[in-house]
């Protein structure tokens, strides 16, 4: 089952927050959560969303999705834990 | 006064366009130097670095071959003509490129993006980079013509000649030939281009952003065309740079004289203004226009914390890049693609202070948790 559909851990609600808060936060929720939760993130900040946050999964080869909802000009990130 | 040449429609728009292909370039790359210095240091990620490092070598490399195929120019002073030149290297201010070059890299950090990072943002709705664009401004100008000129002027009084030239390029360490110059740029372009290829450079972005190397290359592209188009249709071989521009893009605005101690233009008898100002302006129109392609406009207000965060960040920028003479454009793409120690210098302080500020500001709060 896809990231997205299952419930999440826990949800990380940065809207407003610029790049590099949303990336920053999502480092340390992440530090505090268990292997194998997962972690939603609520950002409208193009920079974290699109290339911070992705980067940050990628390079602990934590599983992730992006998801960009165009209407509301906001994405949700998901992230598992390893 | 002397009289200045005429600024035209021509001279504004060939800057703004200029402004607004880089600012696509950068909004579509997703290209902070902020972020491409942070990240080393933060999560050991360094694809945005070689994006850097990738653009740095093509400038310097397009940057000297214009220089030395007469394609770089300038007014001549006396005959008001425009003649082929050299590029501007800075004066060698090793104090002043130390102090403000680390003052400037901690500022980065706090107002969340660099010199042209915080203007890219403002196209994507970020109202924290208006906020630190101001802030840029404010400290610029209080320290290159206010309250604090004294220090400016002291520290940017300490010189260091090099083979008897005030604003020295690394191979004037080794007698400055043409040879010389060549077998230098070959050698750093060849390591950077190295480290560059250690990094897959032939792939694709995860989003609907530029890959790394492909911001890399455009980046590269865009520095080279300013280099020209700054001569050109400028007077003045500046390249691009933020500094000077911010502060001459508000000042013209606001009292109708952009202070600039480069080449001016009179535009329809109303203000004075440098051709580098326009583009100023012209970054967040072209990362506006990449924005709303891509949906990813929308108006964003952060707490007020973060936004008084924004502005003292840019105001310790303005101050740092006013004192170091530039910012990590002005510096670490231009004026390194000249070759000139000073831009070197100043480049890895912008490096170091942004290292620091990120270590206190994210690094050790983590840890004491």
């Amino acid at each position: 089952m896809a990231l997205k559909d299952q419930k999440p851990t826990e949800v990380l609600d940065v809207l407003g927050r610029v790049c590099p808060y949303p990336q920053v936060l999502t480092k340390k929720s992440l530090e505090k959560l268990p292997s194998g939760a997962i972690l939603k993130i609520v950002t409208d900040s193009v920079a974290s969303a699109e290339d911070a946050i992705p980067k940050l999964a990628q390079k602990y080869g934590y599983e992730y999705e992006v998801v960009k909802l165009e209407d509301k000009g906001q994405w949700e990130v998901y992230i598992q834990k390893k | 006064m002397e009289t200045l040449p005429a600024g035209s429609v021509i001279t504004i728009f060939s800057s703004l366009v200029v402004g607004i292909i880089f600012g696509f370039v950068l909004q579509r790359g997703r290209f902070c130097m902020n972020t491409c210095f942070r990240d080393v240091m933060w999560i050991q990620e360094v694809s945005l670095f070689r994006a850097y490092l990738l653009a740095l070598a093509i400038t310097m490399i397009g940057a000297n071959l214009l220089e030395d195929m007469g394609l770089i120019f300038g007014f001549d002073e006396e005959s008001g003509e425009l003649v082929a030149t050299e590029l501007s290297r800075q004066t060698f201010a090793p104090v002043a490129n130390i102090l403000g070059g680390y003052l400037f890299g901690l500022g980065i950090v706090l107002a969340g993006g660099c010199g042209s990072g915080i203007l890219f943002r403002i196209g994507e709705g970020v109202f924290a980079a208006i906020v630190a664009v101001f802030g840029f401004f404010i400290g610029i100008s209080a320290t290159m013509h206010g309250w604090l000129k004294p220090v400016y002027e002291f520290l940017r009084g300490i010189k260091l000649e090099i083979n008897g030239k005030v604003n020295p390029s690394l191979w004037d360490i080794f007698g400055g030939s043409q040879e010389i110059k060549w077998i230098i740029i070959c050698i750093i372009c060849a390591v950077f281009i190295i480290y560059v290829l250690k990094g897959k450079p032939f792939g694709k972005a995860p989003g609907k952003g530029f890959y790394w190397s492909t911001v890399g290359v455009l980046t590269g592209i865009v520095a080279i065309l300013a280099w020209w188009a700054s001569g050109y249709f400028g007077g003045d071989p500046r390249g691009l740079s933020f500094t000077g521009p911010t502060k001459e893009f508000f000042l013209s605005l606001l009292t109708g004289n952009s202070m600039s101690p480069r080449a001016q233009f009179d535009f329809f008898g109303v203000f004075t203004s440098t051709w580098s100002a326009f583009y100023v302006a012209g970054v967040p129109i072209g990362a506006y226009i990449s924005a709303k392609l891509l949906k990813e406009f929308k108006w964003k207000v952060p707490p007020i914390n973060d936004l008084l965060t924004s502005l003292f960040g840019g105001f310790i920028m303005g101050i740092g890049a006013a004192i170091g003479g530039g910012c990590n454009v002005g510096h670490g793409l231009t004026g390194a693609s000249t070759g000139a120690i000073s831009s070197f210098v100043a480049t890895i302080f912008i490096i170091l202070g942004n290292w620091t500020m990120v270590y206190f500001k994210f690094i050790k709060p983590m840890k004491d948790i």
